[in-house]
């Protein structure tokens, strides 16, 4: 399969005032992989993906989009983007239908095109009753399938999905994971950054794991096992990160839980 | 989303936005959307069941601004020719006026976060979004001003003719320009200091300001009618460089009173000049706003735990339970900190402090100090009480009303401690600073012969504050609903309250012409208070009374 590079970044270190947040990233990403980005709280993840989509400026290294530099300041790379952001914000008083309206012609979607996809997909989801409801009103999950719907109208090459998974309930959970699956066997790149390890274990085809900064480990599931010999993404995760304390500190919290009362 | 007016405006110029590389047709979808989001800021409260038209609250509110231009800026055009004077004045309040309600009313237009995430990630230039931020602004400026000025405008042509109205239009829109850019710069300096959650405390007390400065006006625009029978003649002195309004009321003395003297010519420059130099001084800095905005989201710089031993020491002393004395402290820190209701409190907490001298001044100019300090006029201190009538039911607003759920869930026994709590924390953080600084003023002006009268004072706000609680809304609960319902609390029921204080005025001039009276008056006060306060908060349990 002659599969075409999609993003490369080669050396990319990003600074926050005195604090180093990305230590010299590389990564190449090539057409139809899904990427599982995980690491914990605070490794750089949302970082190196705002760094991407051009919403955070000051990096330095070298950032390839389709073969183009971001760096450059053409915006035009981003057509080609779907993006859930980890903060779920969208414009609340806003209908669902005009939210996604706007967003689609954003991406250069006619109104018309954009409100009847964007209906088609609200139906698959179960949501057409309330596309004319505000968004303020809608539930976590419901937020989230809105957002996912708008990263994904304009038929995107690339995604970049930050937590897609959070407020859904078990059977839309099953549905992202075969979306992701479908959109990727079509040749999408996903890029997938979540702390559920078992979802991302089941879903990604290369798991890439940064820890202060770095890529400390890259290679599909069953590479990581065989180095680390755990048999659990989690497992593994708490190998390499080097955590191992987690039965202290819940024993101490538990602790502390129940001794409060003698305490005051 | 429908169509503006304002846009269609704007269609006109789009050969100048193409011609500045922007692209046009995203710059307007953004605006008719940020246009349509303006209008229906106040979120829906009926689940969404069904898109509720509201008006936009903005253009009610402009109304407003028509009316303070009649009443704050109009009057400085009947004084005469010395343009230099009435007019700088003129252009100050407009200044002060504009500029704080831009900082108050656009902070949500400039500071809105979620941008960043939504539209920087689409394929739009920077240079789009950034004026579409800028056109949106100016679209609110233009109106606002527009409102403000639309009447002395009017009026102008009539006293000074058109020469004079063309002046002040073209003034007013340099003006306008420096405006915008002065706010820009105002933001970018509260931001390079402060991080998220001060900047919002700044905000906040800016638009606290305003709304104090505005009901000020209204008494001041009474007496400056009186003191404008002097005539002075205009001295230059060097620092008058940095006073914009004297730039643009040069002009009129430049081409209407032909003054050719140099300060003057050079004033007028500074009209022109000021605000081109500033717009491009904003385009450079642009960026670095952008940057510094990311810190709203922190609250970094706050770390220390806050001293709560004042509030302790009340809570321990007035409270009865330890139940109602943790629903004081937490009302006493929602009181301080939740912004929202602080704005609508502490502007009245302002007209409380201020009434009783506006009424002390206008009683001294129809008779002397001695006369006065001897009479009754201390009773006026019982205008700061009207503010009880109308704060306590804004207790039970609050911006994160939502989290009342937290009152059902956890197990409290005497759910009437969680209002006893809150009112006494309302008296301590909002009446008594005031009375306490209104006491020791009237005991300067008055003597200590009131004294007594003034702990009469004290214990009507007292009863007052219940009665205010238990005549209009004996809620369960406090901060449990949103701000959006505050409308409805009727001017009828404001003023009701204040007629209970005229009664308790009424009941305590009679008490004074009885021998011992007022010291009667205050046992019998502190009987009822004790009596009426067990009997809107009883001590039995919720559990209790229903088996």
């Amino acid at each position: 399969m002659n599969k075409e590079k999609v993003l490369s970044l080669s050396d990319v270190t990003m600074r926050f005032g005195a604090k180093q947040v990305l230590n010299g990233i590389n990564l190449e990403v090539y057409q139809g992989q899904i990427i599982g980005y995980i690491g914990p709280n605070g490794a750089g993840k949302s970082t190196t993906v705002k760094i991407m989509l051009g919403l955070l400026e000051g990096y330095h290294g070298k950032i390839e989009i389709f073969g183009e530099d971001i760096g450059k300041g053409d915006v035009a790379y981003k057509r080609k983007i779907g993006y859930v952001p980890e903060t779920a914000e969208l414009y609340d008083n806003l209908s669902a239908s005009e939210y996604l309206t706007f967003t689609g012609e954003l991406y250069g979607l006619t109104t018309k095109q954009a409100e009847s996809k964007a209906y088609q997909l609200m139906g698959e989801f179960g949501l057409e009753h309330v596309f004319h409801q505000r968004l303020s009103s809608f539930s976590k999950g419901m937020r989230q399938k809105v957002l996912i719907i708008s990263s994904l109208l304009h038929d995107p090459d690339l995604l970049f999905f930050d937590e897609p998974l959070s407020g859904l309930d078990a059977n839309s959970v099953m549905i992202i994971k075969e979306i992701l699956d479908q959109l990727a066997a079509r040749g999408k790149t996903i890029f997938y950054s979540s702390h559920i390890m078992d979802v991302v274990e089941k879903i990604s085809n290369r798991i890439i794991l940064l820890v202060e900064g770095r890529v400390v480990a890259d290679g599909t599931f069953e590479e990581l096992q065989a180095q680390s010999k755990e048999g659990t993404l989690e497992a593994i995760f708490n190998q390499i990160t080097g955590f191992s304390e987690h039965k202290e500190i819940a024993e101490n919290f538990v602790e502390i839980v129940s001794g409060a009362n003698g305490h005051g | 989303m429908g169509d503006f007016t304002s846009l269609r405006v704007l269609d006109r110029f789009k050969w100048l936005f193409q011609k500045l590389h922007i692209d046009y047709a995203v710059m307007r979808k953004i605006l008719q959307l940020k246009l349509t989001m303006d209008g229906r800021r106040m979120p829906t409260v009926f689940n969404g069941s069904r898109v509720k038209k509201e008006g936009n609250q903005f253009k009610k509110s402009l109304w407003m601004y028509g009316f303070y231009g009649l009443l704050l800026l109009t009057p400085f055009l009947f004084f005469g020719d010395q343009f230099i004077f009435f007019m700088s004045i003129l252009f100050s309040v407009l200044m002060f006026i504009v500029m704080t309600s831009m900082v108050s009313d656009f902070s949500a237009v400039l500071l809105d976060i979620r941008d960043k995430s939504i539209l920087h990630s689409k394929p739009i230039s920077p240079r789009t979004l950034n004026a579409a931020k800028v056109v949106h602004i100016l679209i609110y400026m233009f109106m606002l001003t527009g409102s403000f000025v639309v009447i002395p405008l009017i009026v102008s042509i009539f006293k000074h003719g058109i020469v004079f109205a063309i002046i002040f239009l073209l003034d007013i829109i340099l003006i306008s320009c420096l405006i915008v850019v002065l706010t820009a710069f105002v933001y970018l300096f509260i931001l390079r200091f402060f991080s998220g959650e001060k900047l919002k405390d700044m905000i906040n007390y800016v638009q606290i300001i305003l709304s104090i400065a505005i009901m000020v006006s209204y008494q001041l625009v009474a007496r400056v009618f009186e003191i404008v029978n002097f005539d002075i003649a205009y001295t230059f002195a060097w620092w008058h460089f940095f006073l914009p309004p004297l730039w643009y009321s040069a002009t009129f003395e430049l081409i209407l009173n032909s003054n050719f003297s140099n300060p003057i010519i050079i004033f007028s420059g500074l009209a022109i000049l000021g605000p081109i130099v500033s717009i491009l001084l904003y385009i450079r800095l642009m960026p670095a706003f952008e940057r510094n905005l990311a810190k709203l989201l922190s609250d970094s710089k706050r770390n220390r735990k806050k001293w709560l031993g004042l509030h302790r020491f009340w809570a321990r002393v007035l409270c009865r339970s330890k139940e109602e004395r943790t629903f004081y402290l937490f009302a006493s820190l929602m009181m301080k900190q939740e912004r929202e209701l602080k704005l609508k409190v502490y502007p009245q907490i302002g007209f409380a402090l201020i009434i009783p001298f506006v009424f002390i001044y206008n009683n001294l100019r129809s008779s002397s100090f001695e006369e006065m300090s001897n009479g009754n006029m201390f009773l006026v201190i019982y205008f700061a009480l009207s503010m009880l009538p109308t704060i306590v039911p804004m207790l039970k607003f609050s911006g994160t009303y939502k989290a009342q759920w937290i009152y059902e869930v956890a197990p409290i026994h005497n759910k009437f401690s969680i209002y006893s709590g809150t009112l006494k924390a309302c008296l301590i953080q909002y009446f008594i600073p005031v009375y306490l600084l209104l006491s020791v003023l009237f005991i300067w002006i008055f003597s200590i012969r009131i004294i007594d009268d003034l702990i009469v004072v004290l214990l009507t706000a007292i009863a007052v504050t219940l009665i205010s609680y238990r005549l209009f809304d004996a809620e369960d609960y406090p901060f449990s609903q949103s701000h959006e319902f505050m409308q409805e609390m009727s001017t009828f029921k404001v003023l009701a309250g204040v007629l209970v204080v005229g009664v308790f005025v009424l009941v305590h001039l009679i008490f004074t012409k009885i021998p011992f009276g007022l010291l009667i008056y205050i046992v019998l006060l502190a009987i009822g208070i004790l009596i009426g306060w067990k009997k809107v908060f009883p001590r039995r349990t919720k559990v209790g009374s229903s088996s």
